[in-house]
């Protein structure tokens, strides 16, 4: 899938893994967040 | 480049999910359900079903009538369509080919004189990897899907990330100081061996540090992360994430056939997969299809794959100065290496989010520290009278004929705690306290009594333990991460990044990866046991 794309890499829509990383971070403590409030 | 599609399909992927659920939900596919005995899902059937679809639709929408323009708008709002691809094939694969292989597996047990299903390990997390790989290699995944397909990743980090909240201070304790041993003979063992062979076999110095990255620490990621400061060449860094994919894709699959066959518990394959398997997201698959019905072997292997990213940095470090020294003596032009940036910019930040996940539920902020264990003692009368769907209420004291079969096998137990235990549950009709219940664990494990016997027993274990409702929901959501993950992680298992490997690097990738796998089987058997 390499040429396909011309941001992210293959495995990746985000620039590097640190981006990657902070994304998931995000994620997981808003569905936290979510889970706190609704649950 | 414009990413969003011209296309029906997520609008008509959305519509099947939403009357999915709402069919689930107006009781039409009760005798399905039923055939399938997947009664218990109907839940995340109606969650996931509606949510998932009604996005999925929005998507489609946009997809049909937006005239996109190239820009960050374009790029993720076309991933959407890839998620809801990859969520029907979960779908597919966890409520209809599952429940359905396991009773085919049953069927066919009197014919074959084993049960396929159960002795090939086919449950939803291994035919949803292969259901991936199927899709992308023999299928093609669709054009709209692929940007999606590119969020598998990030689906299994945000998953390890909220597996953080399941974690007591005592688990985490043990279980660190085991994988930190572990973790630390099989990483530093292998990257030293694969650069000690490497050197011997005359192999670049690019090609083996990438290699030994890939190979010691955690896969595809380390060999992107060495890749740089090894210099490491496209065909070079090709070559190590073909060998790793070949041999993580192995491991995934027979990991767990291994596993059972030698009768292994939770935490020793949770511990012998974090170590002894290449790559963090088949370290994920093999510890779910292990375990397909728990988090407990997940929650183990994860804590091994976390330290041995953990080790990342370091190894980067190693390597770099590994690579300057052998270049400087080949008298070749090399920069020199600055070791606090090396670390700081490989220091994966999900770890920290992870670490930052424990941290925040150690507070209590999710249930009392009681409850993280995965289930708590309540034997109180509001938690034993409970109401079924219809509103009916079920009464989950013994009834006199279990009493009475409790009465017919006490001669059977020779211990007095455990006679008496189970005397004061026949008396009660429930476990009176947090000790018995421990007792009556004990009587169950050790099967003294009966079949009937034990099946009281159980019953009376089952309905003085619950699962505090946010932690059942982290777990529940923790699953689906992974299964998002796993599924898409096979759609991107390409045959073409498999063959690949080759030469030099397969040979020493191989050599090494097999030592590491019987290696950490035999020192798991050997030293961990399933209590620590």
């Amino acid at each position: 899938m390499e040429d396909k794309f011309d941001r992210g890499s293959a495995l990746t829509i985000f620039p590097s893994d640190r981006h990657e990383d902070l994304a998931a971070l995000i994620l997981a403590f808003a569905i936290a967040a979510l889970v706190y409030f609704l649950v | 480049m414009v990413y969003t599609k011209r296309t029906i399909w997520p609008l008509v992927i959305g519509i099947v999910m939403v009357g999915y659920a709402y069919l689930v939900q107006s009781g039409q596919l009760e005798p399905l359900l039923k055939y399938l005995n997947t009664g218990r899902y109907t839940g995340e059937m109606l969650a996931l079903g509606y949510i998932c679809g009604g996005i999925s639709i929005l998507a489609g929408l946009w997809h049909l009538a937006a005239t996109p323009k190239e820009g960050l708008t374009d790029y993720y709002i076309s991933t959407i369509a890839g998620v809801a691809f990859i969520m029907l094939v979960a779908f597919v694969v966890k409520w209809g080919l599952d429940p359905l292989m396991g009773l085919w597996g049953r069927a066919a047990r009197p014919a074959l004189g084993f049960n396929f299903a159960s002795v090939l390990n086919l449950n939803y997390v291994v035919m949803g990897i292969l259901a991936g790989i199927i899709v992308v290699n023999v299928f093609k995944v669709p054009g709209w899907a692929e940007n999606g397909v590119r969020l598998s990743r990030l689906g299994l980090k945000t998953g390890v990330i909220l597996l953080g909240a399941l974690y007591s201070f005592a688990e985490l304790a043990q279980l660190g100081k085991l994988s930190v041993l572990l973790i630390g003979v099989f990483v530093l063992g292998s990257v030293w061996l694969v650069l000690l062979i490497g050197v011997r076999r005359n192999l670049p110095n690019s090609m083996t540090g990438v290699l030994s990255a890939g190979v010691g620490v955690c896969g595809v990621s380390a060999a992107v992360a060495a890749a740089p400061v090894v210099q490491a060449k496209s065909l070079e860094i090709a070559y190590t994430i073909g060998t790793i994919l070949l041999f993580g894709v192995l491991c995934m699959f027979l990991f767990p056939i291994v596993g059972k066959s030698l009768g292994m518990g939770y935490i020793q394959f949770g511990a012998w997969a974090g170590t002894g398997i290449l790559n963090s997201a088949q370290v994920a698959g093999a510890a779910l299809a292990f375990q397909p019905g728990g988090i407990e072997t997940l929650k183990v292997a994860e804590i091994f794959n976390i330290t041995r990213v953990l080790f990342l940095p370091i190894i980067v470090l190693w390597l770099a100065i590994w690579y300057v020294r052998r270049e400087q003596a080949a008298q070749r032009d090399v920069q020199q290496v600055n070791a606090m940036q090396v670390v700081i910019s490989k220091f994966p930040i999900f770890v920290l989010g992870f670490i930052l996940m424990f941290l925040l539920s150690s507070t209590g902020i999710f249930a009392p520290a009681r409850h993280y264990q995965g289930s708590y003692f309540d034997n109180s009368e509001k938690a034993l009278l409970k109401k079924d769907r219809s509103g009916k209420q079920i009464d989950n004291h013994l009834k006199p004929e279990e009493v009475a079969t409790l009465h017919k096998e006490l001669d059977k137990i020779k211990r007095n705690d455990q006679k008496a235990a189970l005397a004061r549950l026949a008396e009660n009709r429930k476990i009176t306290s947090e000790e018995d219940d421990v007792l009556v664990r004990g009587v169950i494990n050790s099967k003294a009594l009966s079949k009937e016997g034990t099946a009281v027993l159980t019953k009376a274990h089952r309905v003085v333990r619950h699962t505090a409702p946010k932690i059942s929901k982290f777990r529940d959501l923790i699953a689906w991460f992974f299964t998002f993950g796993l599924v898409g992680l096979g759609m991107q298992i390409t045959m073409s990044s498999i063959r690949q490997a080759g030469g030099q690097p397969l040979v020493i990738g191989s050599i090494v990866g097999v030592i590491k796998a019987v290696g950490s089987l035999i020192i798991v058997m050997l030293l961990v046991s399933e209590t620590i």
